[in-house]
């Protein structure tokens, strides 16, 4: 039975479990809730506020009225007591008089009956004002018009479910029709047909070759391209410095509500005590940061240089380290290392695997002293084995080169820094020429 | 026993293709019936096998619908018929640990009553060897 009725799906292996046609089902049903969804909300908000508004406001013809009462209607929802303003005019229209207590088109109530108050104040029993009424049914006035813009832009939300479903359901509509090598087919049509594609020509020539423009934008002081450090703890430390100004930014704003209550004669000491345990949690979060950055920039900065980039395999490229800071190192190595990284699922993760498939080490030195104002620069070579796999990039698969370098600092743990290289197959003969 | 036969034939070549050189063959379908096939796809094409999610790429594509072969005739599938294409610089074949990349013909057939049917040609571009996995310096 499981096998005709597969409801879910499984990756055994190199085949997948699960009916594809049940698949692209699942994936319509979902995006055309998402469409229902926005659709009703959609026409919800324009029928009931968009469409009335955009009327009272293009539409409406103007008149004069008479102010007969003003009242705050008021009524009780789940929220507690509501209010709005409402106005008792009389106006003509063709020589037939209308009775009508109205304010704006939307007649909205609100929690705040001062509010709603104050609007009521320009109008005086007795006095004359201008009033619009619809041409198509006169009883409908208004003394207030306008836009209300957060109402228009609350469009966007039920709009984007709207677009999102229905591009989903065309999705799913297209994939269950077609296969997957004539919808790759048709990307990679659209792709050649992108009038705003900036890859250079050489990027074009080599299909699922990573670009090279970050590395070729930027030219060394003693070789042809300094190469880019792969950051690995930028982000963690960034979103580190983050959370430690919010919270600190929380103790502070306690903390002057508390000094302040405390000046003011209103001693909570409960208050007090909880402030001061967030303090101390506030203040170990600043040192764990500092060290963190330590850490991350105590080593000083370490600077590759390359003669050649893309590399090529079989060919031999000058580099040029150099290792900034005040430090003793027991060992200084560069690699040149080639790893391979798979994203998959499993069950509702993302996960992300990596193999090393190629290293080599082509610069080791020992027993070093980097002092302050003086780097430690060095020039070596390394060669790039004629049968290396190129550089790969694909939506979940890649092989990616490197340059890494690592020092082995006494009493403190090793750091290593990479630096992402392309290596290019090489060109077809006629290139060559 | 199916009543369906797809040919697909590569023309002669020695070792693995090379980027920039041809690749050449011929594919056709033959059926019981002559108005079972709907369409029939030809793809050169690479794809991933291995431990991440499976990514796909058509290098070359053709198809043929029964109704509108290229002079706007009736489709004839049984005949032969043949297909060429210069090969890309990349992605090479490559048989690593976690990320195989695999080049082949495919040739997918539509059916009008029955499951779609597809043969593949599996053939190598460049002669990157197999990888071995290293153990990271400490």
């Amino acid at each position: 039975m499981t096998r005709l009725f597969r409801p879910y799906g499984k990756k055994r292996g190199q085949r997948r479990t699960g009916s594809r046609r049940l698949g692209s089902l699942g994936e319509a049903l979902f995006f055309l809730f998402f469409f229902g969804v926005g659709a009703s909300g959609l026409t919800l908000m324009l029928t009931r506020f968009a469409v009335p508004e955009w009327r009272a406001n293009r539409h409406f013809v103007p008149a004069q009225c008479v102010v007969l009462n003003t009242r705050i209607a008021s009524r009780q929802s789940d929220d507690g007591m509501q209010f709005r303003p409402e106005v008792l005019i009389r106006y003509e229209v063709h020589g037939t008089t209308y009775e009508a207590a109205t304010f704006d088109i939307h007649q909205a109530y609100s929690s705040q009956r001062e509010d709603q108050a104050a609007l009521l104040a320009p109008y005086q029993v007795g006095g004359t004002y201008s009033c619009w009424y619809d041409p198509a049914d006169p009883r409908v006035v208004v003394l207030v018009r306008g836009y209300n813009w957060w109402m228009w832009l609350m469009l966007i939300l039920p709009t984007s479910f709207v677009l999102l479903g229905a591009a989903g359901v065309l999705r799913a509509m297209l994939q269950s029709s077609t296969s997957v090598e004539r919808r790759s087919a048709l990307v990679r049509k659209a792709a050649q047909l992108d009038l705003f594609d900036e890859a250079p020509a050489r990027s074009r020539d080599y299909p699922h070759v990573p670009r090279i423009d970050n590395v070729t934008d930027s030219p060394g002081t003693h070789l042809a391209y300094r190469l880019p450090v792969e950051m690995t703890s930028g982000w963690p430390l960034f979103g580190m410095a983050v959370f430690c100004l919010f919270w600190n930014g929380i103790v502070v704003w306690a903390a002057v509500r508390v000094v302040g209550d405390h000046l003011a004669g209103q001693r909570d000491l409960r208050a007090a005590l909880v402030l001061a345990l967030f303090a101390v949690a506030g203040l170990a979060l600043c040192a764990h940061f500092l060290r963190q950055c330590l850490i991350a920039t105590g080593s000083g900065a370490t600077r590759v240089e390359v003669s050649g980039h893309p590399f090529f395999p079989g060919m031999t490229y000058q580099v040029f380290l150099a290792q900034t800071g005040r430090l003793r190192i027991d060992l200084l190595e560069a690699l040149l290392v080639c790893e391979e990284e798979a994203v998959y699922q499993q069950g509702t993760d993302t996960r992300l695997a990596t193999e090393r498939v190629y290293q080599q080490s082509f610069y080791r030195r020992q027993s070093l002293e980097v002092r302050r104002g003086r780097s430690l620069e060095d020039v070596t070579e390394v060669h790039v084995p004629v049968d290396a796999m190129h550089s790969f990039h694909s939506d979940h698969n890649e092989v990616k080169w490197k340059l890494i370098v690592r020092a082995e600092i006494p009493k403190r743990r090793a750091y290593q820094r990479s630096f992402p290289v392309v290596v290019y197959p090489l060109p077809e003969q006629s290139d060559l020429g | 026993m199916t009543d369906l036969a797809i040919a697909l034939q590569l023309d002669e070549h020695d070792g693995p293709y090379w980027p920039g050189e041809i690749i050449s063959g011929r594919y056709g379908v033959r059926t019981a019936a002559d108005d079972d096939v709907r369409a029939v796809e030809l793809s050169i094409l690479w794809y991933t096998v291995g431990q991440g999610e499976e990514d796909l790429a058509v290098h070359h594509f053709e198809r043929r619908a029964a109704d509108s072969d290229d002079e706007g005739h009736q489709a004839n599938f049984s005949s032969l018929r043949h297909f060429q294409s210069k090969l890309p610089n990349s992605p090479l074949s490559y048989e690593g640990i976690l990320v195989k990349i695999r080049w082949c013909v495919r040739v997918r057939v539509f059916r009008a009553r029955g499951k779609e049917a597809l043969s593949d040609k599996r053939f190598f571009l460049g002669a990157v060897p197999r990888a071995q996995a290293v153990t990271p310096s400490p």
